[in-house]
This record gives C-alpha cells, sequence and structure tokens, in this order.
C-alpha cells in the first residue's frame, strides 16, 4: 500500500542580523578613527573643537565596545537557537520514523487486505496481510496482474470495476466481488476503491478489501432459508403474515400476496385486504379479528375471497398474538388456500350424498310393498267414497246432507295420500344438505307413517317412547329419516326369525346426560354377532343375502356429519340389539 | 263370479235384512265402504280388528264379510281359517293392497267368494256382495229344509228308515220283503206312512229328501 509521509523541513540559518551587528561595531570604530586621527592632525588644539574631538572618540570607542558586546551575545543567542532547533528537529525525525514504522505495522498488518494496482491491472502494492488472505507471499504479487486472485468468472467484473473507477478518479467505489486463493479456494470480499493520480500524473487504483465470506455464507444461507420458506409456502399454499395491533399496515410473505392476488410489496394496507374478503363474510371476519385485538388473543377463522375475476377462493388464517416489551401486541399468523381441500371436500360431500341417495331408495325399494299400500288406502277408500256420493246423488230426492259428509272424508283422504306421496318424494329427491332446527321426534313420527304397514305384515309391534319438549336439532330432515328408516328396517329384519316371543320394537327419544339429543331403536331379534360388531358399521359389510351394505355405513357417516355418534349393542337384559345415536343441540354460532 | 248375474243390489237389500260385515284397520277404507253400503240402503258393520268382529254377536240373516287379506296380528287368511274351524260358514270377500297370487289361490281354496284388490270399482263389490249374500241366502235356505227334513225323518221307527233307504235305493217290495224277511204287503203299509210322514208327493220326492239327509243309496253304486 501507499504511504504518504510529511515533507521534512530542512533547517536554513539566517545571518543577516549577524553581518549588522558587524557593521555597526566596525562603523563605530571607523568613526573613532577618524576622530583620532582629527585630534592628532588638527591644524591647532583649540579648547572646544579639542575637546569635541577627544570626546567623540572615547564616545565611538565605547560605542564600539557596547556594539562588540551586543553583537558577541547575539551571537551566542543565534548558536543557542541553532542547536535547540536541530535537537528538535532530530526529535521530530524520531517520531516521524516511528510514525511510519506504525502505519506500515499498521498496512501490513490491519486485517484489511490493500492493494494499489497500476490502469493495466498490475498490482504495484499489497499487504502482508491482504497477501497472506490469498496465500500468497507479497512478493508473488508484486507486479502481477491482479486478475490472478480472481476466478475466471469474476474477471470480468474486476477489469470492469477498476475501469470504473479510473473514469471517476478520486471517487469511492464499493462493490462485493469473490476472490480465490493460491489453493484454489475463494473468499467473498467487499472492495472500497479509489483512483489517484501520482506525482508522475499516472493514475493509480487504491483497493482495500475485507473478507465478508462469513457474512455472505451467512447471508445465503439465510436466503437459502428464506428460499425454502417461501418455496414451501408455495407448495404449501401457506403464506405468513405480521400485524402490529392497531396499525394500518400488514407485512406479507409472497405466498400470501398471490393466495390474496396482490403484487408483491413491502406490506399491504389493512384496508385493501378487506375489500377482497367476500362481502358476506366480511363483517365476520371483522367481528373476529376485532375481538383478538380487544382481548390481544390469538385467533383463527376461516372465509372466503372474491377475487377480481369472480372466482372465490376459500382460506383458512390463524395468529398468534405476541406482546410486545412496548406494551403492543404483534399478530403473527399463517394463512392457507383451502380451495382446493374445500373443493375435495364438497366431491366428497357430493358423493356422499349420491351415495347416501342411492341406498335411501334402495331402502324405499325394500318399503315398495308397504309405500304403495299407504297410499293405496286412502286413495281406495276416495274412489269408493266417490261412488257412494254418486250413489247418494242418483237417489230421489239426492241425500246432500250425505253427500257434503262424504266429501269431507274425500277430501281428508286425498290429503293423506298426498302427504305419503310427499314424504316418499322427499326421501327419493336428490336434496341438497339443508340444516334446520327441528323436531326429531317429528322425524321419528314421519318414518312411522312409511313403516306402518311394513311393520304389520311382519307383525312386529311398535313402541314409540317419544321424550316431550326435546329442545331441537340442526339437522337434514331428510337424512335423518334415512337414518331412523334404515334403523327400523334393520330392527324389523332382525326379528324376523322371531317366532317364540312377540316381536316388539322400540323406538326412544330421550336427552341423555350429556345434554345431547339420543334416539334408540331397540328389537328383540337375533342380536349381534360378537365376530361383526367391529364390522359392522363398514362400507360393503353385510349378512344379508340382498343388501349392499351401506345402510350403516351411511347412517354414521349422516350422523357424523352431524357432529353425532351412531353406535350398537345387544341388549343387556332380554334378546335383540339397540342402535342408538346421538345429536349435538343446535347452538347458536359454531365456530368456522 | 262377479261375472255371473245377479239380482240388482237393491234387491238384496229388500228382499231380507241381510247384512254385510266389513273388517279392515284402515279407518278410512271402513267408513268409505261403510258409505257405499249405506248409499245403496244396505245394512252394513264395520270392524277393526277380526277380534272385534268375533265379540260381535252374529244375527241370523243372511251376510257376507269384507275382510282385508293383511290385517294387524290376525291375517285375514289366518283368520278365514279360524272361522271354518269354528264352524262358521260367512261368505268372505278379501279385499288386498296389490295383488297377491299366492294369497289369492290359497283365499280361494278355502272357500273365499271374491278377491278384490283396493281401490275397487263400487259395481265390483256390490256384485261381489250380491253374490255373496245370495250364496249366503242359499246356504241358510238348504240348511233350514234339511233341518226340517231331519225333524221328519226322526218321526220314522226304525223299521221304517230301513225300509225307506231301500225303497229310495230302488228295490222292489218284493225283495224289500224277502231281504229283512217280512210280508209284502207289510212293506207296503210301511211305505205308505214313510211317504205320509216325510210328506213326499212321489218316491223321486223321497229320493232327493233321502239324498239330502245322507240316507239314500249313494254308497251302493249307482242309481238307476
Amino acid at each position: 500500500m501507499y504511504s504518504v509521509l510529511p515533507m521534512m523541513r530542512y533547517p536554513t540559518i539566517s545571518s543577516s542580523r549577524l553581518a549588522e551587528q558587524w557593521l555597526l561595531g566596525g562603523m563605530a570604530l571607523a568613526l573613532a578613527a577618524a576622530a583620532g586621527i582629527w585630534l592628532l592632525l588638527g591644524p591647532a588644539p583649540t579648547a572646544p573643537a579639542y575637546f569635541i574631538a577627544v570626546a567623540l572618540l572615547v564616545l565611538s570607542l565605547v560605542a564600539s565596545l557596547i556594539m562588540m558586546r551586543l553583537v558577541g551575545s547575539a551571537h551566542r543567542q543565534m548558536e543557542a537557537v541553532l542547536r535547540g532547533r536541530t535537537k528538535a528537529e532530530e526529535r521530530a525525525i524520531e517520531a516521524l520514523r516511528k510514525s511510519e514504522a506504525q502505519w506500515k505495522e499498521v498496512f501490513e498488518h490491519n486485517p484489511v487486505m490493500y492493494f494499489m494496482v497500476d490502469a493495466a491491472g498490475t498490482v504495484l502494492s499489497v499487504n502482508t496481510f491482504g497477501a497472506a488472505q490469498l496465500g500468497y507471499s507479497v512478493q508473488e504479487l508484486l507486479g502481477q496482474s491482479v486478475l490472478k486472485v480472481f476466478p475466471a468468472e469474476e474477471r470480468q467484473m474486476a477489469q470492469s470495476n477498476v475501469a470504473v473507477c479510473l473514469e471517476n478518479i478520486g471517487r469511492t467505489h464499493t462493490w462485493e466481488i469473490c476472490k480465490v486463493r493460491k489453493d484454489g479456494s475463494t473468499l467473498w470480499v467487499r472492495e472500497n476503491a479509489k483512483a489517484v493520480r501520482l506525482l508522475d500524473d499516472q493514475p493509480i487504483v487504491l483497493i482495500a478489501c475485507e473478507d465478508i465470506t462469513e457474512r455472505k455464507k451467512a447471508e445465503n444461507a439465510l436466503r437459502q432459508s428464506e428460499m425454502y420458506l417461501a418455496e414451501a409456502q408455495r407448495l404449501s399454499h401457506t403464506g405468513s403474515f405480521g400485524w402490529r395491533a392497531g396499525s394500518d399496515e400488514i407485512i406479507w410473505s409472497e405466498e400470501t400476496f398471490r393466495i390474496f392476488g396482490f403484487d408483491k410489496a413491502p406490506s399491504i394496507k389493512r384496508a385493501t385486504v378487506i375489500q377482497r374478503i367476500h362481502p358476506d363474510d366480511r363483517e365476520r371476519v371483522l367481528r373476529i379479528t376485532g375481538r383478538a385485538l380487544s382481548d390481544s388473543k390469538d385467533f383463527e377463522h376461516g372465509y372466503r375471497l372474491l377475487m377480481p375475476d369472480g372466482s372465490v377462493k376459500h382460506v383458512h388464517a390463524r395468529a398468534h398474538a405476541v406482546k410486545d416489551t412496548s406494551s403492543g401486541i404483534d399478530f403473527v399468523g399463517a394463512v392457507s388456500d383451502v380451495t382446493a381441500r374445500k373443493q375435495a371436500e364438497a366431491d366428497l360431500h357430493q358423493a356422499q350424498a349420491n351415495l347416501a341417495h342411492v341406498t335411501r331408495v334402495m331402502a324405499l325399494g325394500e318399503l315398495a310393498a308397504s309405500i304403495a299400500h299407504e297410499v293405496n288406502q286412502p286413495l281406495a277408500a276416495v274412489v269408493t267414497n266417490a261412488n257412494a256420493c254418486q250413489r247418494w246423488l242418483k237417489r230421489e230426492p239426492p241425500d246432500l246432507n250425505e253427500v257434503r259428509e262424504i266429501l269431507q272424508t274425500i277430501i281428508k283422504d286425498g290429503n293423506r295420500a298426498g302427504e305419503v306421496i310427499q314424504r316418499v318424494r322427499a326421501l327419493v329427491n336428490k336434496t341438497s344438505d339443508q340444516k334446520v332446527p327441528l323436531d326429531i321426534n317429528e322425524v321419528v313420527n314421519d318414518v312411522v307413517s312409511l313403516v306402518q304397514h311394513e311393520l304389520l305384515s311382519h307383525r312386529v309391534l311398535l313402541r314409540l317412547e317419544l321424550a316431550s319438549a326435546l329442545p331441537p336439532v340442526l339437522a337434514d330432515r331428510i337424512q335423518l329419516q334415512q337414518v331412523v328408516l334404515n334403523l327400523v328396517i334393520n330392527a324389523i329384519e332382525a326379528m324376523q326369525p322371531v317366532a317364540d316371543r312377540p316381536r316388539e320394537l322400540m323406538i326412544r327419544t330421550s336427552r341423555d346426560d350429556a345434554g345431547q339429543i339420543a334416539v334408540a331403536v331397540k328389537d328383540c331379534g337375533v342380536g349381534l354377532a360378537a365376530e361383526n360388531a367391529d364390522r359392522m358399521f363398514d362400507a360393503f359389510f353385510t349378512t344379508k343375502s340382498s343388501g349392499m351394505g351401506m345402510g350403516l355405513s351411511i347412517c354414521r357417516s349422516i350422523v357424523g356429519a352431524h357432529g353425532g355418534r351412531l353406535s350398537a349393542s345387544d341388549n343387556a337384559a332380554g334378546p335383540g340389539a339397540t342402535f342408538q345415536f346421538t345429536l349435538p343441540l343446535h347452538q347458536e354460532e359454531s365456530p368456522s | 263370479m262377479t261375472g255371473r248375474s245377479v239380482p240388482p243390489p237393491d234387491s238384496v237389500a229388500s228382499a231380507e235384512e241381510a247384512v254385510v260385515f266389513v273388517i279392515d284397520d284402515d279407518e278410512s277404507v271402513r267408513q268409505a265402504l261403510r258409505n257405499l253400503f249405506r248409499s245403496i240402503g244396505l245394512r252394513v258393520e264395520v270392524f277393526g280388528s277380526a277380534h272385534e268382529f268375533l265379540q260381535h254377536k252374529l244375527p241370523n240373516v243372511p251376510s257376507c264379510l269384507i275382510l282385508d287379506i293383511r290385517l294387524p296380528r290376525l291375517s285375514g287368511l289366518d283368520f278365514q281359517a279360524e272361522l271354518a274351524k269354528a264352524d262358521i260358514h260367512i261368505p268372505i270377500i278379501f279385499m288386498t293392497g296389490h295383488g297377491d297370487i299366492p294369497m289369492t289361490v290359497r283365499a280361494m281354496k278355502a272357500g273365499a267368494v271374491d278377491f278384490l284388490t283396493k281401490p275397487f270399482r263400487d259395481q265390483d263389490m256390490l256384485d261381489a256382495v250380491a253374490a255373496a249374500i245370495e250364496r249366503d241366502r242359499a246356504r241358510r235356505d238348504e240348511a233350514k229344509v234339511l233341518s226340517e227334513l231331519q225333524a221328519l225323518f226322526a218321526t220314522l221307527t226304525p223299521r221304517e228308515r230301513q225300509v225307506m233307504k231301500l225303497v229310495t235305493a230302488g228295490r222292489m217290495n218284493k225283495q224289500i220283503a224277502a231281504e229283512i224277511g217280512i210280508a209284502e204287503i207289510t212293506v207296503k203299509i210301511h211305505r205308505g206312512h214313510i211317504m205320509r210322514k216325510m210328506g213326499a208327493k212321489s218316491l223321486p220326492d223321497l229320493v232327493r229328501m233321502a239324498e239330502l239327509l245322507g240316507v239314500g243309496p249313494a254308497s251302493e253304486g249307482p242309481q238307476t
């Protein structure tokens, strides 16, 4: 490296004052000599003139002596000054030498690599530390092209950097670049460089470089980690966010921006985000976040986004409230795009609904005779009554009172037939999931009305124990009817072989200890075979010769979808089995 | 049977106070049938179950029973068998919701007069009822005649019964006298008593009576 030493000042002794002193002394002597001569050689020693001359002579001699003395002391003083000055200069030189040695030390061993290269890139100077860092000795680098310490792919950049410095002499430039050691290993450096002109007007470039390999590694590791994170977020459709409570800005990850369909930015306005939320969900989202804000509590919720193209995305967000020392709250959270999952769930739900529909139709098929009977009875009554009316009208005189009464009956019977058909149609229809608060006893009664004849033809006595004043359950009427229907049909079939005791079927509704609604269907049939107990609710498992084995499986999934549970057990006292399902009570708001 | 010509329903009603019994577990059907039969002035009584019907004292008039084949507890067919066992010979018309061939066959074999599928034509029902009542009336008439004959037959002495049997079997007086070892003239006197006691106008008349009473020659080869 280049060192700038202070210019040494050479001492110059001025002898002008000494010469003046000598001149003054000389003049005094000359004046004395002239007065003496005038005294000696004067025409006559007149008294006044004589005295004047003597006085002049004495004065001149005295003045000379004083002068001489003055000159002498001045000389001594001057010598002393000169001596002192030389000493000071010697000390200064010593100090300089020390300083230079120190600077040299600094230059050589400062943990900064210093290079001085000429315009052609030849190394003019390098410090020991710099050379050592690259695995070279100073001698090995001096006179070499500086490109030697750069890997091939960085050389062009190194050259252009030097060129830039040379174009802007006096200005400092900074860059990061990779260098290669003698042993081939690489190191990253941050270089500060500046071109200056030497005395001979040749430009040189001074470069100070600092090893940033560790930092670079950390940076790379961080960048990689960030990349992994971003990639993982992209793969899992989960973005992250940070929100300082009460602030208008939310920090998002790249994936969050992608999920919400905004261009990447450092942060986003909360109002903008809210606009993207589906209008139907907006109020709920604001309520939940508002509550989390006021309680400083973690929150979790699902909502929909209405994208600019009209499509709808389902997202699920959860956030953790992090308390800051400065009394602030930060919400740190993750938001997942669950649209695909929702879609899959919907598809699964649809498939289950279709399957449920098929099994429902099959169950109704088993009941076809019963249902036909249920419709046929009132129909037969209607026809017969209408015939009776005709005959009353044909009488002379017609008996209109009888006709009026019978017409009432006809209307009643016609409606009864219609209701049966409606119930059957509802069961046959592919209905979408419509959960409404409903009375479980009504569901049971609907089913009972359809299986009346089935019970009759199988000589089954039905006992209903329906608890009164049960709170409503939130359920799909048709699906629950299907469950009850299935259980009742199963119970009737289970009692088919029973000949030695009355075939009794009991349907009981109640409220269990846990406050849930329970529906039990109890038969006195063959009971459950222990080896089938585990598989009973599996799809395609059946002990019947005809039957698909879907009934109980569907029942269980329907009950499960209502948040309840379907179970079966042999009766503790007496033969037969009891199938029971529970349903949670209808509550105001369930967390989404 | 419904195809057979029967007297018009009104005449059935007026002829005698016949009564129709209806057993159906369905209230609507019961009431509808009651309305129908009342509209033609036929006496009708309805029951919700076989049990209810059996509690009821049956009047001694021509009647028929309309029965749903699927009844709670006791099925129509079982009830039919039970009535037969109890020697109750009321004609039965079955109703069923849907044509059940094996059931129909069983019912008909067990003596049902008709089988109607709900919903039925009123005229079919009325025809069936008329026929059933007619049949019951005929059966009742036959039963009445028989019981009268049996009463008359009971007045005969053992010898007269013996002679009657042989006479109605177509034997000559001489053959009878030889067979039972009495004089021919005595046979003639017995014949005279028999004809008078039984109220027979002629020999063929007496033969018919013997047939009805089961004392005829049925078991003794073809009649000449």
